[in-house]
């Protein structure tokens, strides 16, 4: 009987070995999707500049980095592509291709509040001819101050409603706007 | 208590024992302990008669033996049989708990009978309440939670339909142990939303143990612990078991569940299989499906025990595995996503459909256990018990994602841990009217986070001394209750990923206590009072979080200067238990120092996703009390009233003017039912009954608000029965359970998912047990 507890509890340790074997192996450190840089790249005639919104170290922490978008008065024919990616990683992973290839499953939407004179429109659609929003075309009035504010929609229910287009978002962010 | 009040018990215990006095004491055991030759093994399968009752049994592996519902104070002659020893009869005299001890000889030599006075099985001398054999068993589908939701002084704090924990006096998660055959489960209880892996299906019992009860069950017994056991192996050679099967109206769900039992013709060696199977889809509120609230489930465990001399070793294995989908409408994005979430009074983006498929979010929990148990009995006093018990729990969380590609496939959390228990105590029987024991436990523990940075990786060691001893002398009405333990806990934590950066060690270590006086104030009737210290180190979650949390829309993080929860509980309970009349009533005082929760800064913290609500995690002292109690009255010849409620007050007593009323506390609830039975020939009982339960509206929030205001008062009413029939031969026992009888929209306030979705609507289940 002795041999027989001893074999039990063998097995048992070994069974816990192999466990032990299986979550080491598949423990890889990898996080989850995690959004934390947005650049927006502005260019027009005479005008190439890059804004970006950071938060390398994710929620909490440190305070995301935000620059302030400045803009010339009375331009037209500026446009603005939207660039996405985790800068967390090393080497950083650029998740604008594959929000482009699924474009019917994502919505771009842009807000201009608190009086800036800045007009947004969108210049693109996705694959069933519904705005999209990953490039706009935008054109500044006079001189003003506001804000900006962005969001990706995953998912969105209705995507010509832009104010509450439905589905989740997955980022939500505002840049200070200054047009001089 | 005011002078009337213990006026009242007394009128309750005089009732009690008239009602005893009519039923001529006719409820006492005949208990006892059968040895053989001079080495006083103990001697199986003796059979024990007792001429003028007419009542005969097998003594178990053991050598025990019970025989019921036998007069007190009367004479019996007892004979004593065993195919290879010597005839043994004897008169005895059935006093109140008496044990007699037989031992037979392989010749006629030796005849001797001691009469032993020695309390069996002590239990604990705390507030606890027993789930009842036809509440368990028209419990059987649901989960453990579910399962104890009827018990005096237990609620489930709930994350949708699918995910439930227990809440015993107003406690959950860390704060309490569940204790499954001998185990404490040991998994990552620390997450509102992560349920506990056990199957109620292995379950032949359940205790709820109320109160402080550190000093058995460890740390993680601070507020109270479930008890589940099996049911005891098959005791007759060959094979038995039970097959049951049950289909569910609400969720179009079904569930089979079997067990077998195999014992070795002449042999001590038992084994058993046993299983369970679950499917059940989108489950419905009565006004729409709540979409993605299909889970699945399957379950299988082995056990054996044997018996070699002085020797029994017991050894298991079981495994738990579920899947269950989360309700879509409760995932959102930011805040904004929540507030319109919570100003809707329809969920946002359902399906109004049913379907068994899950989709994201969901969750994936495995559990494994092996169980290995020796036990040395030195003689019949002293006994040494061994055991080791390594766990494995894996758990996975599937959010909803922006990607489809590879991340689409891939879960966005990821927890293993591993946990290697060893535990060692010395145990007696009654040594100068002493019963007790003093043990040790070693636990070692390595959590891996695999995806999310949610907690860091840990590895802990920890250790334990305890000693736990009960003195009860016959005839006196005393018994007495001390227990100690110290508990050291050592962590290292290091970070996962570049999200966080943790690099460091903690160590708790504390004493915890326990007293507790019963007073028996006869056969029927007793008061329990305890005082106990336990105590808690904080969880490695509550040290180091730092995220989303994305269901409550709030940004979590810890404080790694935290330090343990220390809790003084008071508990006075009264237990009636005669055929007319069955309560039990517990009033209990809980203060804990350093008590941790989250609190909310007003402040706002910026992030890809936008803004969300910062919540610290910070201790203050808290103050819990409650009274709770269940009854069962025999109206007529087979109908009872059945009577229970349960009330809490937990207040937050620092760093609030005037004290502050503690978040996520179990409304008033009130209970009442009226049953109807039926004992069939062989005393299985029939019965069906109709019941409602009441819960107020919690009005005691705290000073900070709520995201969405407390939901009303709601009042459900259910019916359930069960028919016992004969198969041929064979016992056959027909179910039926109606939840939700008249279909009521209603939200719980311990349910998060009430910002999101009313409650499931009617549930119709019925249930075939057959035993073979």
């Amino acid at each position: 009987m002795k041999i027989k507890v001893s074999s039990f509890a063998s097995i048992a340790f070994i069974l816990s070995g192999l466990f032990m074997l299986g979550g080491c192996e598949k423990h890889d450190h990898t996080e989850q999707e995690n959004i934390t840089t947005i650049k927006l790249l502005v260019t027009g005639p005479g005008f190439d500049q890059t804004f970006t919104w950071n938060d390398s170290d994710g929620p909490g922490g440190n305070d995301p980095v935000i620059d302030e978008i400045t803009l010339p008065a009375s331009t037209s024919g500026l446009q603005c592509a939207v660039l996405v990616s985790d800068e967390s990683q090393s080497p950083a992973v650029d998740y604008t291709a594959e929000i482009s290839a699924e474009n019917t499953a994502h919505l771009f939407t842009w807000t201009v509040s608190g009086g800036a004179s800045l007009t947004i429109t969108g210049a693109d659609q996705d694959s069933s001819g519904k705005p999209f929003g990953q490039i706009t075309n935008w054109a500044t009035g006079q001189t003003s101050t506001g804000f900006l504010t962005v969001k990706l929609y995953h998912e969105p229910t209705d995507k010509n409603n832009s104010a509450n287009p439905g589905g989740e978002v997955d980022f939500d962010i505002a840049f200070p706007v200054k047009i001089q | 208590m005011s002078l009337r009040h213990k006026a009242m018990l007394a009128t309750v215990c005089l009732s009690g024992s008239i009602a005893a006095a009519q039923a001529q004491h006719c409820h006492s055991a005949l208990r006892g302990h059968i040895t053989e030759g001079n080495r006083r093994e103990p001697l199986a399968y003796a059979a024990v008669f007792v001429r003028e009752a007419g009542k005969s049994t097998l003594s178990d592996e053991s050598g025990y033996f019970e025989i019921i519902d036998l007069c007190e104070d009367s004479s019996y002659t007892v004979e004593v049989s065993h195919v290879e020893c010597a005839h043994l009869v004897q008169i005895v005299r059935i006093r109140e708990n008496a044990t007699f001890d037989f031992n037979l000889d392989h010749d006629a030599v030796l005849k001797e009978v001691i009469i032993v006075e020695k309390a069996l099985a002590p239990a604990p001398a705390q507030a606890q309440a027993t789930l009842s054999q036809a509440d368990l068993e028209a419990a059987r589908g649901t989960n453990l939670a579910e399962t104890l939701r009827k018990l005096p002084g237990v609620s489930v704090l709930s994350t949708g339909s699918t995910i439930g924990k227990p809440v015993i006096q107003g406690l959950h998660s860390n704060r309490i142990a569940l204790v499954n055959n001998n185990v404490v489960l040991e998994s990552q209880q620390w997450g509102r939303e992560h349920a506990p892996e056990i199957d109620p299906f292995s379950a032949g019992k359940i205790t709820v143990i109320k109160g402080a009860a550190g000093v058995r069950y460890g740390p993680g017994a601070m507020g109270g612990a479930v008890i589940i056991e099996q049911e005891p192996f098959r005791k007759e050679d060959g094979w038995g078991g039970w097959i049951s099967t049950g289909v569910f109206s609400n969720g179009r769900g079904a569930v089979l569940s079997g067990s077998a039992d195999w014992r070795k013709p002449g042999s001590s060696l038992v084994a058993r299989a046993q299983g369970t199977l679950k499917k059940s889809g989108n489950l419905r509120s009565p006004d729409y499906f709540l979409h993605n609230t299909g889970l699945q489930e399957y379950n299988v465990s082995a056990a054996a025990s044997w018996r070699k001399n002085r020797w029994e070793f017991e050894s298991g294995l079981s495994s738990f595995n579920m899947q269950t989908g989360i309700l879509r409408s409760a995932h959102v994005g930011n805040l904004t996503d929540l507030q319109l979430a919570i100003k809707s009074d329809t969920p946002l983006n359902n399906n109004n459909l049913f379907t068994y498929t899950i989709g994201r979010p969901y969750q994936e929990a495995g559990h494994l256990t092996s169980r290995n148990k020796a036990v040395l009995r030195i003689n019949d006093t002293w006994k040494l018990t061994g055991q080791y018990v390594f766990q494995y729990n894996q758990r996975r969380e599937y959010d909803v994602v922006r990607s489809s590609g590879s991340a689409g496939t891939r879960p966005q959390l990821s927890f293993q841990l591993w946990t290697n228990t060893l535990d060692a105590a010395i145990e007696h029987q009654p040594v100068r009217h002493w019963q007790g024991g003093a043990g040790f436990q070693a636990v070692q523990q390595t959590n891996f986070v695999g995806r999310g940075g949610l907690i860091p990786d840990y590895q802990s060691l920890g250790g334990s001394v305890w000693i736990m001893e009960r003195r009860r002398r016959y005839p006196q009405p005393w018994e007495f209750e001390l227990g100690a333990r110290y508990d050291y806990r050592y962590t290292a934590a290091t970070s996962t990923g570049s999200l966080n950066n943790i690099d460091t060690l903690v160590h708790f270590g504390n004493a915890s206590g326990t007293a507790g006086v019963i007073y028996h104030f006869n056969r029927y009737c007793s008061a329990t009072f305890n005082s106990g210290l336990a105590w808690r180190p904080p969880h490695v979650n509550e040290l180091f979080a730092r995220g989303v949390h994305h269901g409550a829309g709030t940004f979590e993080q810890g404080n790694p200067a935290l330090i343990s929860e220390k809790a003084w509980n008071n508990n006075l309970s009264f237990q009636l238990n005669s055929d007319a009349l069955n309560i039990n009533l517990s009033v209990y005082s809980n203060h804990i120092r350093d008590f941790i929760y989250l609190d909310p800064q007003n402040t706002f913290v910026l992030t890809v996703r936008g803004a969300f609500p910062a919540y610290f995690y910070k201790q203050a002292n808290a103050v819990l009390n409650g009274l709770d109690g269940s009854a069962a009255i025999r109206l007529g010849k087979s109908l009872y009233l059945e009577p229970g409620f349960s009330i809490i007050r937990g207040k937050r007593t620092t760093d609030a003017p005037g004290g502050d009323w503690l978040p996520l506390m179990p409304a008033d609830r009130y209970q009442y039912a009226i049953r109807w039975t039926r004992s069939g020939s062989d005393k299985r009982e029939s019965y069906i009954r109709i019941g409602g339960t009441t819960v107020m509206q919690q009005t005691r929030i705290p000073a900070a608000g709520l995201l969405k205001p407390a939901p009303a008062a709601y009042t459900l009413v259910n019916l359930d029965g069960t028919l016992q029939l004969k198969a041929g031969h064979k016992p056959m026992e027909l179910g039926l359970t109606v939840s939700n009888l008249l279909n009521t929209a209603y939200r719980d306030y311990m349910n998060f998912f009430r910002f999101y979705a009313d409650e499931p609507g009617m549930n119709i289940s019925l249930r075939l047990k057959l035993i073979i």
